[in-house]
């Protein structure tokens, strides 16, 4: 019942974007948002979404799958846009009793939408193209600058990693001790929020210590492999700049470029 | 390789403070000596200290006293930590844990990363690695997307690319089906044949250990006895008081042994076995064994029409499918009928993947059917209606390492836990938890100790307790007996047989080893990919020796022993499941 989350899911078939180094496409990415929220202008969205588009059939990742991320997201969307159309002070150009919509009004809500509608899209054709291994490797090797004031680059991302690989477990795990508890009689969906919370306990306690348990043999199997920390280790899939890569990195200049033109002079 | 010198280790236990409050001796005075290139054994059951000793090896502990030695480094000195520790390397029993990455080939690339090995030659030992254990076809895929067999080899292939010089396996196979323990064991003994590596098993499983050079049994943290396998296990006896599982054709030749047969000490499997007993003067003829099992033909079925009240559990062509309606829907159970009558006591047996868990889980409504139905007590039990904690007091389901539901601060409220949900007032609830913990062999004393300071086999005690307390009239366990080292698995076992005989209860045994129910149900069916293949007695079922095998099971060895002599003419009765029956059979034959 569990185990159907998938938001994101890496989607495996071998585009340009998926050969990109995932350094590109982290930098790229957070360059991607911030110019969603540099300008407010008809301009600036079009160039913004012509660039996604152009993206999303670069990276031959079906439609529907990026369009799957949205789902999560929808009712946090109908929300905010509600917010904009109503509460909005301006100029009133529709009222119905005690709602007023007004003209900012409809124009922050089509914008906050597009905004985020581009914002899930750009990030989920990251996470579509990209392994959750080559994430992890390119924020450690982004971030390595900051191991010289001390900040333990290296162990988030081993962290990182081994949580990724032990989600799916643990949520299995989950399930099967929902189902056990439900054979011993325990009703999780009746009662009130009080009764609950506590129905969860039966859940969490084993969870933990399952949890604790698999951490203790991991640390112990890590330390048998001679695992000291990042020191002194090498890489067996070095992240190596190519070609297509500088040429990526270009097209991005470029498209900040247009962005930042079609926000000042249009 | 190894040189240990009177080791001791102590575990301390400690209160809240620190003070030591308890010491306990795991491994006492061991000294031992393997040669480099050697396949040694350690046997011993579940807290014996053979996995204290081995975790010596890689210096993950230290001795209290005594020394160990590690291709003449002593384990004490920090400054060769590393260097011990890639020249030993170790393999552990939890499969899921020890794997730390998301695709197998960076997996086995961690250990080489961690000694700085160079970009290409990681990939160099990846690949040779890979190959040496047979799973690099698989070096792109999840670990989450293999078998408990395959994961293991994965792990044996991670210590390989560290090019060490000895790998000890921490019991290795304890949490795999019989299927994977051979792949595992066909990949350590390939080590060590084709590689020349030291290999040191630690295990349970005797048949495990039957090629190795050297085997030592541990017991109370002591080295009790040691030898070729051939020497150990001609010591029948002292083994069987070990609780350690005597491969069957050591037992059958124990057996034949006392009562007159002349045959040698300490065979070791069915092939020497067979061997030995064609040099045997024999009468032949084929008709002089006494009726097996099978001859007598047990139907347990009832003829079609009786009414429903007898039968606890009527499955009408049940189907079902995962994620159903989607591209990825699978078929876990097809068009299964089954009717299983009350106080049957019924062993359901399936290879990992066969739709026996899937099954089990729709008779108590965890799960629900995309077809068919299932009846309890004559009532559809899918029906809108229905009470489903009518159903969960009716059916009781015990999961795979049940344990691992515990969750109360004493093993008396958590048994609690089961008849509390079904509403019952207090007094009927410590009645009912009294009762079970009874039944399970805990004493009054033990009520109210922490689960969680209890040992293996009694926490799984206190978790079929926690269902039992709900009084079921029908008691399914799934896998009852993993994990557990035999001495444990016979207790469980035996104790499920004695509580279904005093409360006649209904009782479904899920299991992938046909050895181990055999002797205790009355009925096995089989599953394979999700519908039933077979169903008789145990008797008929051994027969069909080449359609269990396709299906991925192993019969009894005795079986195959019987059916080996009938291939060389000694005309023994087919569906022989004991070694009993074995033993007499043949011992008809020789006129003794």
């Amino acid at each position: 019942m569990i185990r159907e989350i998938t938001i994101g899911q890496y989607y495996q078939t071998d585009s340009v974007l998926h050969r990109l180094d995932p350094r590109v496409k982290l930098v790229a990415t957070i360059l991607y948002i911030i110019s969603l929220f540099l300008y407010r202008s008809p301009q600036t969205f079009a160039v913004a979404g012509v660039f996604l588009a152009v993206c999303i059939i670069l990276s031959k990742v079906p439609f529907h799958y990026i369009v799957r991320g949205l789902k999560a997201v929808v009712i946090l969307m109908l929300f905010t846009a509600a917010m904009n159309l109503f509460f909005m002070p301006g100029k009133v150009i529709f009222t119905y009793g005690i709602l007023k919509i007004t003209k900012e009004g409809v124009e922050a809500a089509v914008y906050m939408a597009f905004r985020l509608v581009m914002l899930i899209l750009g990030s989920s054709l990251m996470t579509l193209t990209t392994t959750p291994t080559q994430l992890t490797d390119a924020m450690e090797k982004l971030l390595w600058p900051l191991t010289k004031i001390g900040a333990p680059v290296h162990e988030v991302a081993m962290m990182m990693s081994i949580a990724l690989r032990f989600i799916p477990i643990l949520l299995e795990e989950t399930d099967k001790i929902m189902k056990a508890q439900a054979a011993r009689g325990a009703d999780f969906e009746s009662g009130n929020v009080f009764h609950r919370v506590r129905s969860m306990v039966p859940i969490l306690v084993p969870l933990f210590l399952a949890a604790f348990r698999r951490a203790g043999d991991l640390a112990m199997a890590m330390e048998a492999r001679c695992y000291q920390g990042g020191e002194g280790r090498t890489k067996m899939k070095p992240l190596r700049y190519a070609m297509r890569d500088t040429v990526a990195y270009l097209i991005l200049i470029a498209y900040i470029t247009m962005i930042v033109l079609a926000g000042k002079l249009l | 390789m190894f040189d240990i010198k009177n080791m001791v280790h102590e575990y301390f236990r400690r209160d809240e403070e620190g003070n030591v409050t308890g010491i306990t001796t795991a491994v006492d005075k061991v000294s031992l000596q393997v040669a480099p290139g050697d396949f040694i054994a350690i046997l011993g059951h579940n807290g014996s200290g053979k996995s204290t000793l081995a975790k010596h090896l890689n210096a993950i502990l230290y001795p209290s006293e005594g020394t160990v030695l590690v291709d003449g480094m002593d384990t004490k000195e920090e400054d060769k930590l590393m260097k011990i520790r890639q020249t030993t390397g170790m393999v552990f029993q939890n499969p899921d844990n020890q794997i730390i990455a998301q695709v197998v080939e960076e997996d086995v690339g961690f250990g080489p990363e961690n000694l700085g090995v160079p970009t290409e030659e990681i990939w160099q030992r990846m690949e040779e690695s890979l190959k040496a254990v047979g799973m690099y076809e698989y070096r792109k895929k999840s670990p989450n997307r293999l078998s408990g067999g395959q994961k293991q080899r994965v792990s044996i292939a991670g210590v390989l690319a560290m090019h060490p010089k000895c790998i000890v396996l921490d019991e290795p196979t304890a949490m795999l089906d019989p299927g994977g323990r051979r792949e595992v064991i066909r990949a350590a003994r390939a080590l060590n044949d084709v590689e020349g590596i030291t290999v040191m098993l630690i295990t349970h499983y005797m048949e495990e250990v039957i090629h190795a050079d050297h085997v030592y049994v541990m017991d109370h943290g002591k080295v009790v006895m040691e030898g070729t396998p051939k020497e150990v296990f001609s010591r029948v006896e002292e083994l069987q008081k070990l609780r350690l599982s005597v491969p069957q054709s050591t037992l059958l030749a124990d057996r034949l042994k006392k009562a007159g047969l002349p045959l040698p000490d300490g065979i070791l499997s069915r092939k020497e076995l067979v061997e030995e007993l064609k040099k045997l003067p024999m009468n032949r003829s084929g008709k002089a064994g006494r009726p097996g099992k099978a001859n007598s033909p047990e139907k347990p079925l009832s003829p079609e029409g009786e009414t429903d009240q007898k039968h606890a559990i009527i499955i009408d062509h049940l189907s079902h499918e995962y994620e159903s309606g989607t591209a990825m829907a699978v078929k876990a159970l097809s068009d299964v009928s089954l009717t299983i009558p009350k106080g049957q006591f019924v062993g359901l047996i399936g290879h990992t993947g066969s739709g026996k868990s899937s099954l089990i889980q729709h008779l108590n409504g965890l799960l629900k059917p995309t077809e068919g139905t299932v009846y309890i007590d004559g009532e559809d039990i899918f029906d809108k209606d229905y009470d489903l904690k009518k159903l969960r007091s009716r059916v009781g389901l015990v999961f795979q390492y049940p344990e691992h539901q515990l969750f109360e601060v004493d093993v008396f409220t958590d048994v609690c836990f089961g008849p509390k949900n079904l509403g019952l007032d207090q007094k009927e609830v410590e009645l009912r938890a009294y009762e079970a913990l009874k039944k399970v062999g805990f004493d009054d004393d033990s009520f109210y100790v922490s689960p969680f300071d209890l040992s293996g086999g009694q926490k799984r005690r206190v978790a079929i307790a926690g269902v039992l307390a709900m009084k079921p009239d029908v008691m399914i366990l799934d896998e009852p007996t993993a994990g557990l080292d035999p001495k444990g698995r016979d207790e469980i076992l035996d104790l499920i047989k004695q509580m279904q005989k005093e409360t006649g209860m209904t009782v479904i045994l899920v299991s992938h080893s046909m050895e181990d129910v055999a002797n205790y149900v009355d009925r096995i069916v089989v599953m394979n990919k999700g519908s039933v293949m077979l169903d008789g007695s145990p008797g008929e079922i051994f027969t069909h020796v080449s359609e269990l095998e396709e299906a991925g099971l192993a019969v009894p060895e005795v079986t195959y022993i019987v059916r080996d002599l009938n291939k060389e003419g000694f005309g023994l009765p087919e569906g022989v499941t004991t070694i009993k029956e074995a033993a007499d059979a043949i011992l008809a034959l020789t006129g003794g």
